[in-house]
């Protein structure tokens, strides 16, 4: 199995190249298009990859949604493309043995079987910010499909970083955070509209988002009209 | 008639030099720009009937404007209303394209016949779908995408799309509409219809898809409390 990612930065599509016998597990609304030799199968709650608690746990966590299909080439080779909802950028992040990547539950796409998601629980504090502050763990072998809203910019942490939540996509092992208030006072933070922050420090891989989709629904959906509460 | 696709594919935006007596006719709202001696038509295409039909099937507008130059060199510039590519495809005498009715932009050529039809499933929650004009040469056809157009060359063994996702394709391929991963997909997997292809021809795919951004954007729509005016 491997990603090809075309069009990119702005209009990015990836391509999951999959040999017989091969699979990939997607987010459940990324695919676009596929060849017709892919076995598909949904995860959730009748059943599947780790049944009821295990994808319930991860939608609400992981801001993922609740479902994810996977695609297994049967015979001969096949591929499936991905897409994400907004504009932007994709990257496959290469995982080694004891190298685990934490990615912001939006910003996960596709994996294959050598690579096992898992949710951390980052506590209730997430809630004020109004922004996900739930991170998948990524761990295994293999590829890892990310995207993000406008352009991926990677850079590696030696030191301590301040982070805004909604423009973080991923980082790696051996990188510390705590969430913090990016003013000194609670009002002062949330005027300042940065709400929380992490606080993140170690050496490691970082990638962030130039955009933040919380930000952009904010100023694009604030302007609709009202729906029925 | 010259043209020229600038600012793709980005943005693409579509230039054309007519000289006395030249037509297009576009779809409402495209014109960006155009020449003083350009003179303007709104109709309803075909008579009211076929409007009527367009416009509750394909949910196109009912008027089309036919643009006329009346003195040589005369501008027109003509735009889509989402970001992305933007393509000619001149169409021989008798042949056949079936474009996505959303992704029509503009067209040359008073012999080219445009009529919509409807791809879908009926089910017990009533008919959904999706419209495609069937445009059969001769004449040239400019048409647009959400993001970048991936092309595919179907071969023997058929080929599957979401049914947001498609532009357009060749005669040659037939389709059926289905629900992705079976009923219990169209609700469960996050994927509504896709679209079987089989036969021989290109398959042009976009890379994001609008339905995808209403619902991204919705739950920050303002909500109005029940009662409220």
């Amino acid at each position: 199995m491997h990603f090809e990612i075309q069009y990119r930065p702005t209009h990015s599509l990836a391509i999951a190249h999959l040999e017989p016998g091969e699979s990939v597990r997607a987010e459940a609304s990324a695919m676009v298009s596929m060849t017709r030799n892919l076995d598909i199968t949904t995860d959730g709650p009748m059943g599947g990859r780790g049944g009821l608690l295990k994808s319930f746990k991860r939608a609400m966590l992981g801001g993922e949604t609740f479902f994810t299909n996977t695609f297994r080439a049967r015979g001969t080779p096949g591929h499936v493309t991905l897409a994400p909802t907004l504009s932007g950028d994709m990257l496959a992040v290469e995982l080694g043995p004891g190298e685990p990547l934490y990615i912001q539950g939006s910003s996960y796409v596709a994996a294959p079987d050598s690579v096992d998601i898992d949710t951390r629980w980052q506590g209730l504090k997430g809630f004020f910010s109004g922004e996900s502050l739930f991170f998948l763990e990524a761990t295994g072998s293999g590829p890892v499909l990310v995207n993000a809203f406008g352009a991926i910019e990677q850079f590696d942490l030696d030191g301590e970083v301040i982070v805004d939540t909604g423009h973080l996509v991923a980082f790696g092992a051996g990188i510390e955070y705590e969430v913090t208030k990016a003013s000194r006072g609670w009002i002062a933070s949330y005027l300042s509209g940065e709400g929380l922050v992490l606080r993140m420090s170690g050496r490691g891989r970082i990638y962030l988002q130039s955009r933040n989709p919380n930000e952009y629904g904010q100023a694009v959906g604030s302007e609709l009209p009202p729906r029925q509460g | 008639m010259r043209h020229e696709i600038l600012d793709a594919p980005h943005f693409g935006m579509l230039e054309l030099t007519l000289d006395a007596g030249e037509k297009v006719v576009a779809e409402s709202g495209a014109m960006v720009a155009m020449g003083p001696a350009v003179a303007v038509e709104t109709k309803m295409r075909g008579g009211f009937l076929a409007a009527a039909k367009r416009k509750l099937l394909g949910g196109e507008s009912i008027f089309q404007n036919t643009f006329t130059a009346s003195a040589a060199g005369q501008k027109l510039y003509l735009a889509p209303p989402v970001e992305g590519d933007l393509v000619m495809r001149e169409l021989a005498p008798g042949e056949t394209f079936f474009l996505q009715s959303g992704n029509y932009l503009a067209h040359v050529g008073e012999q080219l016949v445009l009529d919509t039809q409807w791809g879908g499933v009926r089910s017990f929650f009533g008919g959904i779908g999706f419209f495609m004009l069937k445009v059969v040469g001769p004449g040239t056809l400019f048409y647009a995408s959400y993001g970048a157009i991936h092309e595919v060359a179907v071969g023997a063994g058929g080929y599957t799309c979401d049914t947001g996702h498609i532009v357009g394709f060749s005669s040659g391929l037939e389709y059926k509409v289905r629900p992705f991963a079976g009923f219990k997909g169209l609700f469960f997997s996050g994927e509504g219809l896709v679209c079987d292809f089989e036969g021989r021809g290109a398959l042009f795919v976009q890379t994001r898809k609008a339905p995808s951004l209403a619902a991204f954007l919705h739950p920050f729509r303002p909500v109005q409390q029940r009662g409220d005016n």
